[in-house]
């Protein structure tokens, strides 16, 4: 399944309103926000229809899953919205997780568990609030929030010590550009031991630059440590593959038309996480070209000068210098398309 | 005193919300702790041991009480020995819990990494390592070298 989907809950009293733009979306944040009611509505229209008095308006069918039985509903079910409470267990699995991999279904999960097992992006963590009453006075209106909206997160600081993600193309690229300016590189090799290296260290201003389409596991550890160290900020790319295509080295209007509107590209069950998918784009469109890109290893041609430039340029909200100080400013998730 | 445990355990109870609508007593409900518990996490009034006053719902049984709270009044009452899943209450039943753990001792089951942060003082031991933490930095800093979720 493809695309983003507006969808509508209510009833007498409640009304909810949630975009959906990926195959997994989570929903987590304080008790007493309505998540619970939010999925006993939804299992109710879905087992009583029209007569549970309940409406559900959207594109796709939306429907809970849970139970033990969830291994033999899950396989009948084709480009469907699939609501999951905290209560099951299986959430966790390896199990669970290959079967969202080979599924065409989107999942919203209602979990503060980190789901290591899950690619999904941090741009997709909402809590609910409540914004008001709806036009009647009666019933009151619940919408999501981003949890880790750009704003929340983003303080301007100059980093004394880069650490990204990845151990491959992306780094090799960050550690040239570090090592022109005087700033420590290091790869953490893996999203999941990035919080054992910010552990080793001290009171250095650092930057991590992590895959954030696939960085939502981590993210809720990793922002405790940014609130408790001020030192430590994030920058949240949807890939490195995804900023190189940003930066307008390769065929400007077609990639940026995919860009600006990913959804309506990524075919989850083709994708499991949309870096994957940047990355197949990125391999395509530069195969005949001399910035034809490998991820095991960069193509020094996005070192040259006007290249590297360019993409250091699609950084947005970190201005690089040639002259100290390097870095004027960060802001850590670099697309936020509406917060 | 406060003891936490990460990752999965014998004898824990992984949904409380579930345990709590089939295992509550009516006089944990109009206990002044539950009453001011219930107050402050869902804004709601306890009017009977049966009924529930919510601002957006209206009038509500108990089994309509959120989970958070429902979590929160089993680690303050019931007494069968089990340990809950803390990871079913969100940071605003933190300070909650540091209360309850300070009346009695506590141990609670988490699979993931609370925020603790809201909470003065706090003070709790990390069973998994045996690591007594004294602040919240030092809770976090212990947390995240834990493997278990």
């Amino acid at each position: 399944m493809k695309g983003k989907y507006h969808i509508v809950v209510q009833n007498n009293r409640l009304r909810y309103e949630l975009d959906i733009r990926r195959n997994i979306t989570i929903i987590r944040g304080d008790s007493a926000t309505g998540k619970t009611t939010l999925l006993r509505l939804l299992e109710q229209a879905d087992a009583l229809g029209e007569g549970s008095g309940v409406d559900v308006v959207c594109e796709r069918p939306c429907r809970t899953l849970g139970g033990a039985d969830w291994r033999i509903v899950l396989p009948s079910l084709h480009e469907q919205i699939l609501f999951i409470d905290e209560e099951n267990k299986f959430l966790k699995s390896q199990e669970f997780a290959e079967a969202v991999k080979n599924s065409s279904n989107y999942f919203v999960i209602v979990t503060r568990e980190d789901l290591p097992n899950l690619p999904y992006s941090v741009d997709e963590i909402y809590g609910i609030h409540t914004s008001g009453k709806y036009h009647d006075l009666k019933r009151t209106y619940n919408e999501l929030y981003r949890i880790y909206s750009a704003e929340s997160i983003s303080k301007k600081q100059i980093p004394e010590h880069i650490i990204v993600e990845d151990s491959n193309a992306g780094y090799e690229f960050f550690k040239s550009v570090c090592d022109e300016n005087n700033i420590r590189c290091s790869s953490a090799g893996g999203k999941s031991n990035i919080k054992t290296v910010l552990g080793e260290t001290d009171k250095e201003t650092v930057l991590v630059v992590a895959d954030g389409a696939a960085f939502g596991s981590e993210m809720n550890e990793i922002y405790q440590l940014m609130c408790h160290k001020p030192n430590i900020k994030c920058y949240l790319p949807e890939s490195f593959e995804w900023l190189l295509l940003k930066s307008g080295l390769i065929d400007g209007k077609t990639v940026q038309d995919i860009l600006s509107h990913s959804e309506d590209f990524i075919e989850s069950q083709e994708y499991f996480s949309w870096e994957r998918f940047f990355t197949a784009l990125l391999t395509e469109y530069t195969k005949a070209s001399y910035l034809k890109y490998s991820k095991s290893k960069l193509n020094k041609a996005y070192l040259q000068e006007k290249n590297k430039q360019a993409i250091l340029d699609a950084m947005e909200g970190i201005v690089w210098r040639t002259l100290p100080p390097l870095v004027k400013s960060c802001r850590p998730l670099s697309n936020p398309p509406s917060i | 005193m406060l003891n936490i445990i990460f990752g999965d355990m014998e004898n824990a109870v992984y949904h409380p919300p579930t345990y709590f609508d089939n295992q509550y007593e009516d006089e944990w409900i109009t206990d002044p702790l539950s009453v001011e518990m219930i107050k402050d996490i869902d804004k709601s009034d306890v009017i009977g041991a049966h009924l529930i006053e919510s601002p957006v719902l209206g009038s509500i049984s108990i089994k309509e009480i959120s989970g958070g709270v429902k979590t929160l009044i089993l680690m303050a009452f019931d007494e069968s020995g089990r340990i809950f899943n803390a990871s079913a209450c969100g940071d605003n039943c933190a300070k909650w819990i540091a209360e309850i753990s300070k009346r009695k001792d506590l141990t609670i089951n988490l699979h993931h990494v609370m925020d603790f942060s809201a909470v003065p003082d706090f003070y709790a031991k990390l069973l998994n390592t045996g690591t007594v933490v004294h602040s919240y930095e030092e809770y976090l800093n212990e947390a995240l070298r834990i493997k278990e979720r």
